[in-house]
């Protein structure tokens, strides 16, 4: 347990640029996503840039994907999505669950 | 009402198990100083919930960057890890130390016993809570009147039925053996344990899938190695008392293996020393 402890801590020593990744950027607000869903290529990591553009906070949420992200009012953040097989992946607004989400729809090339 | 009623409770039930299970077994090993600990600890849990959430809405940038991402690994880590102390110091306990054998053993591991119960309080009060207190200020900002009413309600409401869930927990312990107590409550609090250490992993590495990483390090923290997502997918509670994920990846299940596996073994080692003791004061009178 401890060797792993410190293997993950040297991490964000080492490499010590982030790699510049596709981006896709969203908004949440107060429930509403803006776009209601995107398409991605399957098999490759990419990165999503949320922004909570209402006025109370958001929970950018995605379970199996493990994405739980809590933003404030106009607090801007990102996630990165680990290679998707193809098929369709729903968010929520964890704070706002009776609103229709988020989709991402990998696809093959 | 639904909503802030159900968010109140599911976001207790992890510090309410936590902290129930403690008090019940201090309770009934009569240990009245570590008792005092941990309401020490819930008060500073929820003094915490709070100062976080007020931090949460001044410095929102960096808690929901890379800042914040981090410091809540490394408090879900430590938690888990206390919950591990804390299981050998209930192990090692029952014998040695009720029995007023070892004083200075037994005063020593009062000591760390107490300090663990105090921070482990606190850091799951402080950390369930924070969310809590975010999340009810958020949606409170946005109700007035009738409906202000019946959020304040709902909340309440929450909180009343998290209250109910310990006094439960208080009734159930008196209700069965001693020994199945011990045995369930050992099983709950390792689970959630194993839970925070989990995703105490994920958080990191959602963190480090920024950086440019050799693909085996992305492939052992995401590629799932079986799904069970036809039988039982995902589930916020499940996931957050339990660690369960439908598709885990070698990470995740190496992680709570080890972690189980540490468990075993450190309780083992405490019955073994426990036993050690117990022939030693079977045979003394013998000896005399």
């Amino acid at each position: 347990m401890r060797i792993f402890f410190v293997i993950f801590c040297l991490f964000p020593v080492y490499p010590a640029y982030a790699v510049s990744l596709p981006n896709y950027e969203i908004t949440i607000t107060d429930g509403k996503f803006c776009p209601e869903k995107i398409e991605v290529p399957a098999g490759q990591r990419f990165k999503i840039t949320v922004r909570n553009t209402g006025i109370g906070p958001a929970e950018f949420e995605n379970l199996s994907l493990r994405v739980e992200k809590v933003l404030g009012p106009n607090i801007e953040s990102f996630v990165v999505i680990h290679p998707l097989k193809p098929g369709t992946y729903h968010f929520i607004d964890e704070f706002h669950t009776d609103m229709t989400g988020f989709d991402i729809i990998a696809k093959e090339q | 009402m639904q909503a802030p009623l159900f968010i109140v409770w599911r976001e207790s039930v992890e510090a309410l198990l936590v902290v129930g299970i403690l008090y019940a077994w201090l309770k009934r090993e009569n240990l009245t100083s570590q008792i005092n600990q941990l309401w020490i600890g819930a008060g500073l849990g929820f003094l915490l919930a709070g100062i976080l959430a007020i931090a949460f809405w001044i410095a929102g940038q960096w808690f929901s960057g890379p800042g914040g991402e981090w410091f809540f690994t490394f408090t879900m880590m430590s938690a888990s890890i206390l919950i591990l102390q804390m299981i050998t110091w209930m192990h090692r306990h029952g014998s040695s130390m009720k029995k007023q054998l070892e004083m200075e053993v037994a005063r020593s591991m009062t000591r760390s016993g107490s300090f663990g119960i105090m921070i482990l309080t606190m850091i799951a009060i402080a950390r369930e809570g924070s969310e809590t207190v975010v999340f009810l200020a958020g949606i409170g900002l946005q109700q007035q009147g009738t409906s202000l009413g019946l959020f304040i309600l709902g909340g309440m409401t929450g909180f009343g039925l998290a209250v109910f869930t310990f006094v439960l927990l208080q009734k159930f312990s008196g209700i069965i053996s001693w020994k199945w107590y011990f045995r369930i409550s050992e099983f709950v609090l390792l689970l959630i344990g194993g839970a925070m250490m989990v995703n105490a992993f994920d958080k990191a590495a959602s963190q480090l899938s920024v950086y440019d990483l050799p693909e085996w390090i992305y492939s052992f923290m995401d590629s799932p190695l079986w799904s069970t997502q036809w039988l039982l997918p995902d589930n916020n509670m499940l996931v957050s008392l339990t660690g369960y994920h439908a598709n885990p990846s070698l990470m995740q299940t190496g992680i709570l293996v080890l972690y189980w596996a540490t468990a075993i073994i450190l309780c083992s080692s405490g019955s073994r020393k426990n036993r050690k003791q117990k022939n030693m004061t079977e045979r003394s009178p013998q000896a005399v």
